[in-house]
């Protein structure tokens, strides 16, 4: 039998860090908020937990100093390196200065506690249906279902979205999906700076591989398309660092991974609701260089919290808000990944052009080189062009067109 | 998983690095809802003592931002005091249940300073009488909680003037003296605080205190510029002075350090009664100077127009056409600024404010166009504040974070003369290092029909208060000093002594608590 739940301003769906700077948001204005979550917080979560500094200011702005109990050890991450098949590394160091390791499953339960939502634990969102005046939420707590009514729901529930599948049923089958998986192994010997996240443009070892310390054991990363499997890539990329960087490790004690929505950010392609749904984080397709969605999450959260405290202000239409407001989020994140703004400007929180001049002329060719050569490995999805068409626009306009935006 | 408690005023040490956000000792400046712990017994205190307070939402709801609009919270209640008695009881009560309590007067703040993020709001627009209007000590005697713009309406009736005030009216008088107060006539009459000669008090610990430069100074002097940590200022004694009609003049640019050169040089010799620069985009630079009298004016014109270095309004227009007919591309900002000049400045001479081609009342014109033609209903108007010397260069490198962020922004520079070295300057808005004139210029962009987020909005003002702290400059009148750059902008040294200072005097650290520390 279905139970109400109860009547709230806004349902957030998640309860991430974009939920967390959502819900604060409006709980700050007064709204009455609540925040689903499928599982029993505090939860786990895949994620290399490197914050950058952005994200970092921001959760001290909006939710305090960190307790150490939301960081793993090492604390901090100094910057990135580079490493590329040339076997030239560039180390390059955070802008805003060392930045946190976030234990996840901590640090998002510190973030939502601290934003004062109510929270409705072990609560998966099933479904909605627009009645003309409000939005029913059906949801599931075990085996029962229940039923919210709520003016605004948030879809902050990540990659694999529910929110967005219940309002854009084929989205999902729409664009490519990238696995990642990660695997925990003790060190041996390990000539890797541990202060540092290592990342690889090498196109025989995945689409995305990198390394970094964690607690005394080292996390092997890479990431491939959906359908690839796991243990042959992880296997490539350990014998490839064993044999490259001298890197010794045990067998795995653990391992985790999951599927990314990566793209969208790149060709500007996200989704952002429509009605009084508003989709936000890593569900809009909000993804920073080398996969950090955590700030971007937590910044376009935030956005749609005040989109709506913004419409119920100024009696507008929340998308209409949401579209307009979300506009910086888009430019910081998409200008990531737009040539003109890497050669002539500065869009990310490293310098790498500072550090590639470091390097004789000569290495500095090797490494373009091998950046072209590693970027063929995505040919198959054809970004190129839509990036290069939506850099032109971003010159012409000042922005990126919302035209595209779903 | 236990969240900590932090303890007001105190920074812990960033378990991520040493050195992580490059050192730089962030705070939260969206704070945490007040748990509202002791609420209701504090509620019932206040009820015995015949305190009216209001706990409705639709009540609270109104003061949920302020006009920065970056910062929302909502208080658990309201308290409109009819007197000091009344926050005497307030803050007593507050003491002793160790209750938050946020002082609001026109909400003019722009870093959330008169939001209460939790606890009880002190809507002080309830105490708004004009108590006396002395002409042979040329005072007025009112309580703190009017605006300025009724202060104004009274003191009309009788011929008489304010001597300077922010150019938006509907800042309370007390909320102004707490934090500064500049206006166009600031290099020669200095900040609104400046002009208090006597005051009433409640300290935080609930006594009703007088207080002057000769009666309890040392408590005039904490409360002056002092954001509001030191006692609810429910009376205020001012100087006033004869009204008198202006005349105004406008000079233009091209340049804007000359510009700042020439605003300093009619500052710095006395020129003229009212001077200030106002930008419509960077090359198309306004320096307005206006006059009481006549014989200021004959006087101007004799010893001081032919130094001037900017256009009359025809000569700059022909020099612009030619600038636009050699770069047709940039048709748009001709565009703008003519658009500007046909809507703007015949707001400072419309027929209903002129008499003898003077301004009749310029607290009026000046308030009415700045408002409406200025920025939008957002007030995002990060300032610095600089000595002399240092002005230029600050100016010019807000003005490039200004060009960074938004396409048609204003930049609004004037001085600010300086009462020597007094206490009361320490740790405000008044730069360390300046002496006799200071100079402030706010960044304020053309918000109008535009949405942009708010960290869009923050990061803008951030890096503006940036500059502040890489050049040692302050930050000027409204809210002075935001609390995620106190320690950044002063000596660990300076503001342990007045957290110090402030702990003694509010034991439960309840007034105004988020501001500063």
């Amino acid at each position: 039998m279905n139970r109400v739940k109860g009547k709230y301003d806004v349902l957030i769906v998640g309860a991430s860090l974009a939920a967390s700077a959502c819900a604060k948001r409006m709980v700050d204005a007064g709204l009455d908020v609540v925040a689903l979550e499928r599982n029993i917080l505090p939860r786990h979560k895949v994620c290399s937990g490197i914050l950058s500094p952005r994200g970092h200011r921001f959760l001290i702005e909006n939710f305090g100093p960190l307790p150490r109990e939301v960081l793993h050890e090492p604390t901090s991450c100094r910057g990135v390196t580079f490493h590329f098949p040339s076997m030239i590394s560039i180390p390059m160091d955070f802008e805003g200065g060392p930045t946190p390791h976030l234990h996840r499953k901590f640090s998002d339960y510190w973030a939502i506690k601290s934003s004062g939502v109510e929270i409705h634990e072990g609560t998966s969102f099933t479904g909605l249906e627009d009645d003309g005046k409000m939005l029913n939420v059906t949801a599931k707590q075990g085996d029962k279902e229940v039923q919210y009514k709520t003016h605004f729901v948030i879809g902050a529930d990540g990659p694999r979205s529910r929110v967005r599948h219940s309002i854009y049923g084929d989205y999902n089958k729409s664009i490519p999906w990238f696995m990642v998986g990660q695997k925990f192994q003790r060190i041996i010997e390990c000539p890797l700076d541990d202060d540092y996240f290592h990342f690889w443009f090498h196109p025989e070892l995945g689409h995305y591989t990198w390394s970094h310390a964690r607690n005394r054991r080292q996390i092997l990363g890479v990431g491939f398309p959906v359908g690839g499997n796991l243990h042959t890539y992880h296997a490539r990329v350990e014998k490839y660092l064993r044999d490259k960087h001298g890197v010794k490790l045990e067998p795995a004690e653990e391992m985790e991974g999951c599927s990314h929505n990566f793209g969208p950010s790149l060709i500007n392609s996200y989704v952002f609701g429509k009605g009084n749904v508003l989709i936000t984080g890593q569900a809009a397709g909000f993804f920073n260089m080398l996969a950090e969605g955590m700030s971007c999450a937590l910044h376009s959260g935030a956005i749609a919290g005040e989109a709506v405290v913004e419409a119920i202000h100024s009696n507008r239409p929340v998308q209409e808000v949401y579209r307009r407001q979300i506009a910086s989020e888009v430019k910081r994140c998409t200008d990531q990944w737009n040539p003109f703004r890497i050669i002539f400007g500065n869009p990310h929180e490293a310098d790498f052009k500072a550090s590639l001049r470091k390097l004789s002329k000569k290495e500095q060719l090797i490494v373009i080189r091998d950046i072209v050569r590693f970027l063929k490995i995505y040919a198959p999805y054809k970004w190129g062009r839509q990036i290069l068409a939506q850099s032109f626009m971003r010159i012409i306009r000042g922005e990126y067109p919302s035209s595209r935006w779903l | 998983m236990k969240i900590p408690i932090i303890e007001r005023g105190f920074i812990p040490p960033d378990p991520v690095a040493p050195d992580s956000l490059k050192g730089i000792p962030r705070q939260q400046t969206n704070p945490v809802r007040w748990k509202g712990d002791s609420w209701q017994d504090f509620v019932d205190h206040l009820k015995a003592d015949g305190v009216i307070i209001r706990q409705e939402r639709s009540e609270c709801a109104v003061f949920d931002t302020d006009s920065g609009g970056l910062a929302y919270g909502l208080p658990h209640g309201i308290v409109r005091p009819n007197s000091a008695e009344d926050i005497s009881k307030t803050l007593k009560a507050a003491q002793t249940y160790k209750v938050p309590v946020t002082t609001r007067g026109g909400g003019l703040t722009t870093e959330g300073e008169s939001v209460a993020f939790g606890g009880l709001l002190l809507d002080m627009t309830s105490m708004n009488n004009v108590l006396e209007i002395n002409q042979e000590t040329m005072t007025v005697r009112t309580e703190a909680g009017i605006f300025w713009h009724q202060l104004a309406e009274m003191l009309r009736r009788d011929g008489m003037d304010y001597l300077s005030a922010p150019l938006n009216l509907t800042a309370s008088v007390g909320g102004t003296l707490g934090v500064g107060g500049i206006d166009v006539n600031s290099p020669r009459l200095g900040c609104s605080a400046d002009q208090a000669v006597a005051l009433q008090v409640v300290t935080p610990t609930g006594e009703i205190v007088e207080c002057s430069e000769t009666e309890n100074p040392e408590l005039m002097e904490r409360v002056l510029l002092g954001y509001g940590q030191f006692g609810v200022i429910t009376e205020a004694t001012l100087k006033i002075r004869k009204f008198s009609p202006i005349t105004m003049k406008y000079f233009y640019y091209s340049s804007l350090r000359t510009a700042i050169e020439d605003l300093q040089f009619i500052a710095k010799e006395d020129a003229a009664d009212y001077c200030g620069i106002l930008t419509i985009i960077d090359r198309a630079i306004t320096l307005l100077v206006a006059f009481d009298s006549d014989e200021r004016e004959k006087e101007f014109n004799e010893r001081w127009r032919k130094k001037m270095r900017g256009h009359g309004e025809i000569g700059f227009g022909i020099r612009m056409a030619l600038h636009y007919l050699l770069h047709p591309w940039r048709f748009k900002e001709a565009l703008y600024i003519i658009g500007r000049r046909l809507t703007l400045f015949p707001e400072f001479s419309r027929t209903e404010f002129m008499r003898d081609n003077k301004i009749v009342d310029r607290t009026v014109v000046f308030s009415r166009a700045v408002w409406k033609y200025w920025g939008g209903r957002q007030m995002v108007i990060p300032d610095l504040s600089a000595k002399a010397e240092k002005f230029a260069e600050a100016v010019e490198r807000g003005n490039a974070v200004c060009r960074k962020y938004f396409k048609y922004y204003t930049l609004y520079c004037v001085g600010i003369k300086l009462r020597g070295r007094l206490p009361r300057y320490e740790m405000s808005c008044i730069p360390a290092d300046a002496s006799d004139i200071a100079y402030g210029c706010e960044f304020e962009p053309m918000l109008k029909d535009m949405d942009y987020s708010r960290d869009h909005l923050q990061a803008f003002k951030n890096e503006i208060y940036d500059i502040g702290v890489d050049m040692g400059l302050s930050y000027y009148r409204f809210g002075g000093m935001m609390k995620g750059y106190i320690r950044r902008v002063f000596p660990d040294e300076v503001v342990d002594r007045h957290l110090a200072m402030k702990r003694e005097a509010d034991p439960a650290m309840i007034l105004n608590p988020d501001v500063i520390f």
